[in-house]
């Protein structure tokens, strides 16, 4: 009996191996389709990771260049921060998501959406008004198209993110199905199988003991007769042969009637 | 006849000045300031300045803005020095120099104030030249109404806020209007207060003071391009002083881009050009457009700053008059500016633009 | 992996860092103060305790309507514990380099899980 590994606990019927056969086989394709699904999810993994790193250090030089610009607004004007975090009201750089599909995982991408506030210069309209109003205008631009890299590199984390987790979690599905669920379907089939087998086997061996004793006691029997027939013969000859010939009738109906029932 | 008395009054504090003026950084110095490798070279280049050892406290990484405010502490010493020492009415011109921080100030406390913010921390951020001693009793101030009349009764840009505001405009203009308008009140001023001292000083600083002038409307009217600014408003900010006033001005408050202020400024021999090779369809509108004006938009500045510094220096050949103190100041803030921005290209890396400063001397 | 309504009303940038940092960012338009007044940005100066830094961190990560968290790397260095331990997708965590701190890539916690992906 083939007990070695886990299996699941059937009867090991013919039925129920068809029922593990279709199992196994479904198991299998949805193993080998999550294992693509995997190999693609870790492919445009790869690309991200490549990318991720990229932007990163892009963004070093944009915000470098960004700092630098608001450099130029402070040689031009003066610290104009306090005055910008003052007339801050209502964001009008937001970012909108979006979705990509990836081998049916949904990654959100942001995207930049830039709304004009009235007054046209992003909401500090009169911001350096008396001085410095260009400057401050370009350093806006300049960051402004920071942000944007920033947001480019969110999604790309994001997607990190996300797709390293179902990764995660496609690889262990994969890891399921080939190390636990396939191998117990197998052991659970040739377990199925092995019971059959030993079944056909105890069948077969009682079919022949059966045959034996059949065997047997034919001979008993015909011993038998041989012995009424002597007895018989002292007799009278003719009322036996007749009754002779009945009992042997008869004898071939029971033979009949046992292998009718098996 | 103001010759005859002047040195016993202003003597000693002009020869200050001038021997001050002698220490503001050379050319030399700021090539060898622009070689520094890190900011611990610039700091041991500077300490063979007039700056001495002004940096020697400072702890390792000394950032750019630590750079500057040192830099801001030492002219602030010196101006309340010669301050201390001056007389009437040296004194009350000296004042006047310091009402344009106070606006500023006065400004910055004004937008806490609307934004019901603890205006203590505010005190820090003024700049010190503009501070005066009543200026705590502003952050007492809880609401506008109040803040208005603590602004009439403690400062003294009194008489520009009567003039130009009332207590409702605080509230419902944009602090940038209200800055503006004080702005142009102060410059007007100042301009008469010139005028009232007579001729050495007023030949000086009249130049000087119409450029500013010049220069704030110039800028408005870029800057207010595109923006809600209607150009009714934005004529009541142009200071009625100045080379382009009135014709120019007047030109300048309906131009609607950057061609129309060039064909102004073509009417001022000194300002021809400083808008040249800037061509553009105007600030307003496309990204492109603005694009092309955020390039000019350095160069502007920078034709602004050189012919200031360049007015300045003008003002040191002059002897017997009080525009030698406004310069020097003024120079002074151009050196700290100057400073921080090759500090700024050191710390950042941006070598190649290290040379955008404006040597004073 | 988030469901649709976890990240569609997320629009905005929030920001922790220095001075500098936030007022370009503020003026790129990121900035956003809403109706209680409620900020979406904190300036870090040298007098910030850390643990103002760690509930506006913590805070800006539980609010539902800001999609991109931007943060000094020199101000994530002081509450690193707490950014190594951020994982989830949403709102994504970026270190961002600042003006006196030019960005060191070994020691952002992203680039720290790329690096080990990466086996190296």
């Amino acid at each position: 009996m083939s007990g070695a590994g886990p299996r699941e606990n059937v009867f090991p019927t013919r039925m129920n191996l068809t029922t593990t056969k279709t199992r196994l086989k479904g198991a299998q394709t949805g193993h080998s389709l999550l294992k693509k699904k995997s190999d693609a999810l870790n492919k445009r993994f790869r690309t991200i990771l490549g990318k991720i790193d990229e932007a990163k250090r892009k963004m070093g030089r944009v915000m470098q260049l960004a700092a630098f610009s608001l450099a130029e607004v402070t040689y031009a004007t003066g610290d104009i921060s306090y005055q910008i975090q003052e007339s801050i009201t209502e964001a009008t750089f937001r970012v909108q998501t979006k979705q990509e599909n990836v081998s049916g995982v949904i990654l959100p991408t942001f995207e930049p959406l830039m709304s004009k506030a009235e007054g046209g210069n992003g909401g500090f309209g009169l911001t350096g008004l008396g001085r410095g109003g260009q400057q401050i205008t370009k350093c806006r631009e300049t960051f402004a198209k920071a942000v944007e890299t920033l947001v480019e590199l969110a999604s790309l984390q994001t997607a990190f993110v996300i797709l390293d987790e179902v990764i995660k979690m496609t690889n262990r599905r994969v890891n399921a199905l080939e190390h636990v669920v396939i191998p117990r379907l197998e052991n659970t089939i040739s377990y199925i199988n092995s019971e059959l087998d030993e079944m056909d086997r105890e069948e077969f061996f009682r079919l022949k003991k059966v045959q034996s004793k059949k065997k047997r006691d034919t001979a008993v029997r015909d011993a038998e007769a041989k012995e009424k027939r002597d007895a018989a013969e002292a007799a009278g000859i003719e009322e036996e042969e007749e009754h002779e010939e009945q009992e042997q009738g008869e004898n071939l109906l029971a033979e009949k009637d046992e292998d009718v029932i098996f | 006849m103001e010759a005859l008395f002047f040195n016993s009054h202003g003597g000693y504090l002009e020869g200050i000045v001038r021997g001050f003026k002698a220490g503001l950084i050379t050319q030399t110095q700021y090539n060898n300031l622009t070689q520094c490798e890190s900011l611990d070279d610039f700091r041991m280049q500077l300490s063979a300045t007039d700056y001495g050892n002004f940096l020697a406290n400072e702890t390792p990484p000394i950032s750019t803005s630590t750079i500057a405010e040192k830099a801001t502490q030492k002219l602030v010493d010196e101006f309340n020095y010669i301050k201390s020492n001056s007389v009437q009415p040296l004194t009350k011109f000296l004042d006047y120099m310091t009402y344009a921080y106070m606006i500023d100030n006065v400004v910055l406390l004004i937008s806490g104030t609307l934004h019901e913010r603890d205006t203590h921390d505010l005190l820090e951020r003024c700049h010190p030249l503009g501070t005066f001693d009543t200026m705590p009793a502003l952050c007492v101030a809880t609401n506008v109404e109040e803040l208005y009349s603590t602004v009439l009764v403690e400062t003294p840009l009194a008489p520009y806020f009567r003039d130009c505001l009332s207590a409702q405009d605080l509230d419902e203009l944009n602090i940038e209007i209200i800055r503006n308008t004080l702005y142009k009140a102060y410059l007007e001023d100042f301009h008469s207060f010139v005028l009232s001292l007579g001729a050495p000083t007023s030949d000086v600083m009249s130049p000087i003071l119409s450029f500013e002038a010049d220069r704030r409307a110039l800028n408005i009217t870029i800057n207010s391009f595109g923006t809600s600014l209607s150009k009714d408003q934005r004529a009541k900010l142009f200071p009625s002083l100045g080379r382009l006033y009135p014709e120019g001005a007047f030109a300048l408050a309906k131009a609607d881009d950057v061609d129309q202020v060039k064909v102004v400024l073509d009417g001022v021999v000194e300002y021809r050009g400083f808008l040249e090779g800037q061509t553009g369809p105007g600030g307003a509108g496309a990204a492109g457009a603005e694009g092309a004006t955020g390039q000019q938009a350095a160069s502007l500045e920078d034709h602004f700053f050189q012919y200031e510094v360049g007015l300045n220096k003008l003002a040191f050949l002059q002897q017997f008059q009080y525009g030698v103190f406004y310069s020097f100041f003024k120079l002074k803030e151009q050196e700290i500016r100057s400073l921080t921005w090759i500090a700024e290209c050191i710390a950042q890396n941006a070598k190649d633009r290290i040379n955008d400063y404006i040597p004073t001397f | 992996m988030a469901s649709h309504s976890v990240y569609k009303d997320r629009s905005f940038i929030a920001t922790i860092g220095d001075e500098d940092t936030i007022t370009g960012l503020l003026l790129a338009g990121t900035g956003h103060i809403d109706g209680r007044g409620k900020k979406n940005f904190l300036v870090v100066d040298s007098k910030t305790a850390v643990s103002t830094i760690e509930s506006a961190f913590a805070e800006f990560t539980e609010r539902q309507d800001i999609a991109i968290v931007l943060i000094n790397q020199h101000v994530a260095d002081q509450i690193r514990p707490l950014v190594d331990k951020y994982e989830q997708a949403f709102p994504a965590l970026l270190e961002i380099p600042s003006k006196d701190h030019p960005y060191d890539p070994s020691k952002d916690s992203v680039l720290k899980r790329v690096k080990k992906l990466f086996g190296e």
